[in-house]
């Protein structure tokens, strides 16, 4: 069985190592663009801020395609898919044959449409070489401009400022991390932010970038002119569907998949930031690009691949990150502007602290906690599960509430908790009635 | 693999299985020495009320772990069926603790996420003296094995508190 994976991220090495695990004899090509792709895409933050050291953000060690036998084609783009004729074809023109494809080949920064974007100084935040050459550029960079107040502009904005620049975050929205959290917990990050000496000025869309060959500022849509020597462009990202496009392989936002991670074309999958899967909260496909989500249907994927029958429950929005000493974890339709929503239940203890759950009947949807995460996992569980959380709702928010708490819940929803450690509980919970 | 459970009907929700823990997994293991040291360890087990009685709760070593799944620098990994941190890896995101629906990982002050390793440094030593939490347990509640033995114990009576 000849497999290729495009795409050597998280659901691409995922993917080839469940293929290895299942199939010690499957031949496996994996193709990227990147020089050396092993690295872990959301740690490049770090490395910008000086955090990690380049070594520490490898996520598999250099001898990851030797010992798993992979056949790898490195810093080659793969243009185009022939479904019909089982075939990828690479921008040098090579052509390889396939029994299974998987399509692990991300997602892209998205630029807005505005003049400048190819002077130097202007980049994405995705890539070792955006957070490489951003470094090497920092000797003549006094201020930069982030464009977009979303986790990537953020990242890279605090990085920046670890570095001694002066950050100014310029963001459309009104707030900050719109697609997360809600204004609240935006603001509580503004004014986080602010204290650490990063400048946020939100309302604002980019006109122009400014300068000669390199940047010098970004004029905005307000008339005001931002210097800068650098600009990070963090305005969300898009499925690379370049290599489909005009195929029979369906795709929307994303490749669509079903719930073997398989698209339309029988021997084709997709996984990761490419994919559009089920959404469990949403009810409709929606493309949730995140790390967790592309390990999973990675796998999920592959073990079809490799004949073993898996099946994909479906995925959900979902982040964590830590800004400072200030964690958030928000799932589901916690985002500024979900309205597909009945209730909600907030607590705010303390000027760091914000607790939210976001409601459908008696279903829980989505929720956003900030400085306290502890519970976030059993919440997220059940936005996930899709249970009535009618009896228990008054108690998720409370310091003292644990996975304790939701044991008769499970006991009587077993259908919808099939693994293995849950069934475990139920029945300790019936032994011991 | 062997895991711990916890009848919880047998629990008095003591805290002795915190207290070993956290000292079990502090520089000194000796819970007089820690403090004086200015360390205040971390348990990794947390004892919570619950209708049957109390649930003595940690990590279960999940056969499809998620907490794995969700980890972006591979400090979640799994060696021999059990789920471990590798603490110079971790740099404290929390995708863990987002992703654990047992609530079983501790996000530290010290920016590492902390669960139960099933007392790794207690190897060789037997019986209920295995696990640190299992030998401190005075009531016998938490048990150490498989599931299929613990449900034989699960079908005794117990004197109820």
């Amino acid at each position: 069985m000849k497999n290729i994976i495009i795409g050597s991220s998280a659901a691409g090495i995922s993917a080839a190592e469940t293929l290895r695990r299942e199939d010690p004899t499957c031949e496996i090509i994996m193709i990227s663009d990147e020089p050396n792709p092993l690295y872990s895409r959301p740690l490049i933050s770090y490395y910008l801020a000086g955090e990690l050291p380049e070594e520490r953000i490898y996520y598999r060690p250099p001898d990851f395609y030797e010992r798993n036998r992979i056949e790898a084609h490195l810093g080659r783009r793969a243009v185009r898919v022939e479904p019909r004729a089982n075939r990828v074809i690479l921008d040098n023109g090579e052509e390889l044959e396939y029994d299974n494809l998987l399509l692990a080949n991300g997602a892209s920064p998205t630029f807005p449409e505005i003049e400048g974007l190819d002077k130097a100084g202007v980049f994405g935040f995705r890539r070792l070489s955006d957070a490489k050459e951003m470094l090497a550029m920092l000797p003549q960079v006094k201020e930069a401009v982030v464009l977009g107040g979303g986790l990537v502009g953020l990242k890279a904005a605090v990085g920046l400022k670890a570095r001694g620049v002066d950050v100014t975050v310029a963001v459309g929205s009104p707030h900050l991390l719109s697609q997360m959290v809600d204004a609240r917990a935006g603001e509580i990050y503004r004014a986080l932010l602010e204290e650490h000496g990063i400048k946020v000025a939100t309302g604002m869309e980019p006109a122009k970038i400014l300068g000669d060959g390199r940047v010098t500022g970004v004029l905005m849509e307000s008339g005001e002119e931002l210097p800068a020597q650098l600009v990070v462009v963090g305005k969300g990202v898009r499925a690379n569907l370049e290599p489909v496009e005009g195929t029979e392989v369906q795709y929307d936002y994303g490749v669509i998949i079903d719930e073997h991670c398989r698209t339309n074309i029988p021997n084709i999958y997709a996984a990761g930031d490419v994919a559009q899967s089920y959404d469990v909260v949403r009810g409709r496909h929606w493309t949730n690009a995140l790390w967790p989500c592309a390990v999973e249907q990675g796998r999920v994927a592959a073990l079809n691949m490799a004949g073993k029958e898996a099946v994909y429950r479906g995925s959900m929005g979902m982040n964590s990150v830590q800004f400072f000493d200030l964690p958030v974890i928000s799932a589901g339709l916690a985002g500024l502007r979900e309205r597909d929503f009945d209730s909600e239940l907030i607590d705010q203890p303390g000027p760091r602290i914000y607790k939210r759950l976001v409601l459908r009947g008696d279903r829980l949807v989505g929720f956003i906690l900030v400085g306290e995460i502890e519970n976030a996992g059993i919440i997220r569980s059940l936005v996930e599960r899709g249970v009535s959380v009618a009896e228990l709702k008054d108690r998720l928010l409370r310091e003292s509430f644990g996975f304790s708490e939701i044991m008769p819940l499970i006991e009587g929803r077993g259908e919808r908790f099939p693994e293995r450690e849950y069934q475990e509980l139920i029945e300790t919970m019936r032994l011991m009635s | 693999m062997e895991r711990i459970f916890c009848d919880l009907r047998r629990c008095l929700a003591c805290g002795a299985c915190e207290l070993a823990c956290a000292v079990e997994h502090s520089s000194s293991k000796d819970l007089f020495q820690a403090v004086l040291e200015g360390e205040a360890p971390v348990r990794r087990r947390e004892v919570q009320p619950a209708p049957w009685g109390n649930l003595s709760l940690a990590c279960h070593h999940c056969e499809s772990a998620p907490c794995i799944d969700a980890c972006i620098t591979g400090a979640m990994h799994r060696e021999e069926g059990v789920v471990l941190v590798d603490q110079e890896r971790c740099v404290g995101c929390w995708m863990c603790v987002m992703a654990c629906p047992f609530g079983a990982i501790t996000p530290s002050k010290l920016k590492v996420a902390l669960k139960c390793d099933l007392c790794p440094e207690r190897e060789g030593k037997e019986g209920r003296e295995r696990y640190a939490c299992v030998a401190a347990c005075p009531t016998e509640a938490l048990f150490a094995g498989e599931f299929a033995e613990f449900k034989r114990l699960l079908e005794e009576e117990v004197v109820r508190y």
